[in-house]
């Protein structure tokens, strides 16, 4: 199976392809490896590669990003197979124009600062939530007007969860 | 001694405690929240009592529920731990009325200390140096522009009550003075509900050294030496050590003795500290006084061999200092790093969560003070500390080595934490150079970070790869591929820090 890793704006092809037991023939940007990963708990995988082992701890995100870290750098990119990728760039974006807020993390919603109708800039703030006595005050990347708003003061919120719709 | 003592905290400050107990053989009540039924610390203690909903003015800082679950247990003793009601008078005032020992000062010494401006006006009467500024909380402009040019620019705004970095703003010039005053007012009164600030001269990249006390109620003070805590971040301490690789003997002397000075004048009872501000030239003034354990005493245990918190059940039992000034000798260093439930990849928002896997790690020379386990789920509403991890060493050098390997050890997943942060402090160049101030993290070494490059790409795409490979696999053999994810979420969030008033 091949994939597409996406840094920045760099790209890098791998390809990924099973020899049995947790060997892997592994290709990127066509240089060949075999490696021997193992998932030890969940997200966690120690790996065999080169002369040496790693243990790697993996976090993808909602979408299609990933947190990868190593010793304690963290590599950011976007990864999926090609036809995925093929589909997504046939089809656009198509969430041009809208957005919905969601919350990083559980959390409290202390304050809404806008309210349904109210025309909000790029970068303002526009609701806080609290999590382990920090107020994180969420804001907008989109200049526009908030459409929706699905939660109240003092509701308790999980991670995911939609607060508001601005377009 | 003591039979039985309660500890009003939870997580592994409640933990931190419950051990010193255990190897005392003193028994031990834990109280928890409803959230907290399954947190280590409940399971730790001999006894536990359920005191209310899970956010902590309706649980852990509710004097009367605590009050109640000491005297229905039969626990002689409180200790409070750190945060909390720790510094909180009118709760050392409550246990004196209920005849339950508070392990602790008095509310007389809380009160002193805990006011900056009158902990300033007592510490300066026993001869102990300050920053200049103002002994009086400042109400008008006016007199803010008077004293601000007396002692000349930049200045800092204060919050009378304040802690944490809250209600505190610089003001490099005059111009500046007004919007300042405002903000430091408006800040200071929805954190603590009092808008008093006072003024001091900013001392330009100081370093933060303290001093850990003891005294007993006989008259007995002693000090255990320094703790540098300069690595900050938005003015919360996240590593600290000891020795301080700029205190030298005579420095270490003069600070222990003005400390002292300083417990002496609030007849000062169990473990307090006493922090001080260093400037270039190596003077130091005193900051202020934490009536209480602080989050970085187990750097000070290791280098001395003193277990501080079996010192404060001990001297709040009435016994005296099991030890004289002679006696106390700095061994090795000892450092310790903060680990947070907080992304450091997103401006360390809090990552509350469930812990799926840990390991926590070990060796010669490692310490790991933490409260959570495999499967405990951190909850939204306490302060993300979950552990305290400490390295000692002959030397520097060595305890810098083994916090490397040790953080390296460390697994948590399932929640975010600063443990990748420390990992990159310790290879900081500056930091290994001991050559840092309190401004560090914030000015230099975020920025050097991001100039870094990373290592291993290759292995982290790889991994990456497989992951999805195997998920593909498994999805393709238990039904169809699931539908096209959502829109991309377009929102960005910022952190602004809150209020953590401990350490």
């Amino acid at each position: 199976m091949s994939y597409v890793a996406t840094i920045g704006e760099r790209e890098v092809k791998v390809t990924v392809e099973e020899l049995g037991g947790a060997n892997y023939k592994v290709a990127i940007d066509g240089v060949e490896h075999v490696v021997d990963a193992h998932k030890v708990a969940s997200q966690l995988w120690s790996v065999l590669y080169g002369d040496a082992s790693f243990v790697v701890d993996v976090t993808q995100l909602p979408t299609e990003d990933f947190e990868v870290l190593i010793h304690g750098d963290c590599h950011k990119f976007t990864l999926m197979n090609e036809q995925r990728r093929a589909m997504i760039r046939a089809g656009g974006k198509g969430s041009a124009g809208k957005a919905m807020v969601t919350s990083p993390m559980p959390g409290k919603v202390v304050k809404l600062l806008v309210g349904v109708g109210q025309e909000v800039q790029a970068d303002q703030g526009v609701i806080v939530v609290e999590a382990m006595k920090m107020e994180n005050e969420l804001k907008s990347a989109l200049a526009g007007k908030v459409k929706e708003i699905f939660v109240k003061e003092g509701e308790v919120v999980e991670s995911g969860a939609k607060l508001l719709l601005v377009e | 001694m003591f039979q039985k003592i309660l500890i009003a905290n939870r997580g592994e400050i409640a933990i931190r405690v419950l051990r010193a107990c255990k190897e005392m053989g003193i028994r031990t009540v834990a109280v928890f929240s409803e959230v907290d039924r399954r947190a280590l610390h409940t399971r730790y203690a001999d006894e536990a009592v359920c005191i209310g909903p899970a956010p902590a003015r309706e649980s852990y800082l509710v004097i009367d529920k605590i009050i109640d679950a000491a005297k229905k247990s039969g626990a002689e003793a409180i200790h409070p731990g750190y945060g909390f009601l720790a510094e909180n008078p009118l709760f050392a005032d409550r246990c004196e009325k209920e005849k339950i020992k508070l392990i602790g000062p008095s509310a007389y010494a809380m009160r002193t200390m805990g006011s900056k401006t009158l902990a300033r006006k007592t510490v300066q009467a026993a001869g102990v140096p300050v920053v200049p500024g103002t002994v009086e909380p400042i109400s008008t402009e006016a007199e803010v522009v008077r004293i601000a040019k007396q002692i000349g620019f930049p200045v800092m705004l204060k919050a009378t009550a304040g802690g944490g970095g809250k209600g505190m703003r610089l003001v490099r010039e005059e111009s500046e003075l007004s919007s300042s005053l405002r903000m430091a007012k408006s800040e200071a009164k929805s954190a603590f509900s009092d808008d008093s600030v006072y003024i001091e001269k900013y001392i330009e990249n100081p370093r933060h050294v303290e001093i850990q006390l003891l005294g007993d109620r006989h008259g007995n003070y002693v000090h255990l030496c320094e703790r540098e805590c300069s690595i900050q971040r938005r003015h919360q301490k996240v590593v600290e050590e000891s020795p301080s690789v700029i205190v030298t003997p005579g420095i270490r002397a003069a600070m222990g003795k003005v400390a002292i000075e300083a417990a002496r004048a609030v007849k000062y009872e169990g473990a307090g500290t006493c922090e001080f501000l260093v400037d270039r030239d190596r003077n130091f003034y005193f900051l202020e006084m934490n009536t209480r354990l602080q989050v970085e005493h187990p750097v000070t245990e290791m280098v001395t061999g003193i277990d501080i918190v079996k010192e404060q059940i001990r001297v709040a039992g009435g016994e005296k200092l099991s030890f004289r000034q002679e006696d106390v000798k700095q061994t090795g260093h000892a450092i310790e790093c903060r680990v947070y439930a907080e992304d450091p990849e997103r401006n360390f928002m809090p990552c509350p969560g469930v812990v799926t896997s840990l390991r926590i790690p070990g060796g010669p020379g490692v310490r790991d003070d933490s409260g959570m386990y495999e499967g405990f789920e951190i909850p939204i509403y306490y302060d993300p500390i979950i552990s305290k991890l400490v390295a000692w060493g002959k030397d520097r050098t060595e305890a810098i080595a083994r916090m490397k390997r040790a953080l390296a050890e460390y697994v948590v997943t399932g929640v975010k934490t600063t443990i990748p942060f420390h990992i990159r402090v310790m290879n900081n160049r500056h930091f290994i150079e001991g050559n840092f101030d309190t401004n560090f993290i914030d000015k230099v070494f975020f920025k050097e970070e991001e100039a870094r490059r990373l290592e291993n790409e290759d292995v982290a795409m790889i991994t990456a790869a497989i992951q999805v490979f195997t998920e593909e696999r498994k999805r393709a053999v238990a039904q169809q591929p699931g539908e096209a994810a959502g829109p991309v979420s377009m929102w960005k969030y910022s952190t602004r820090p809150g209020i953590r008033k401990i350490g």
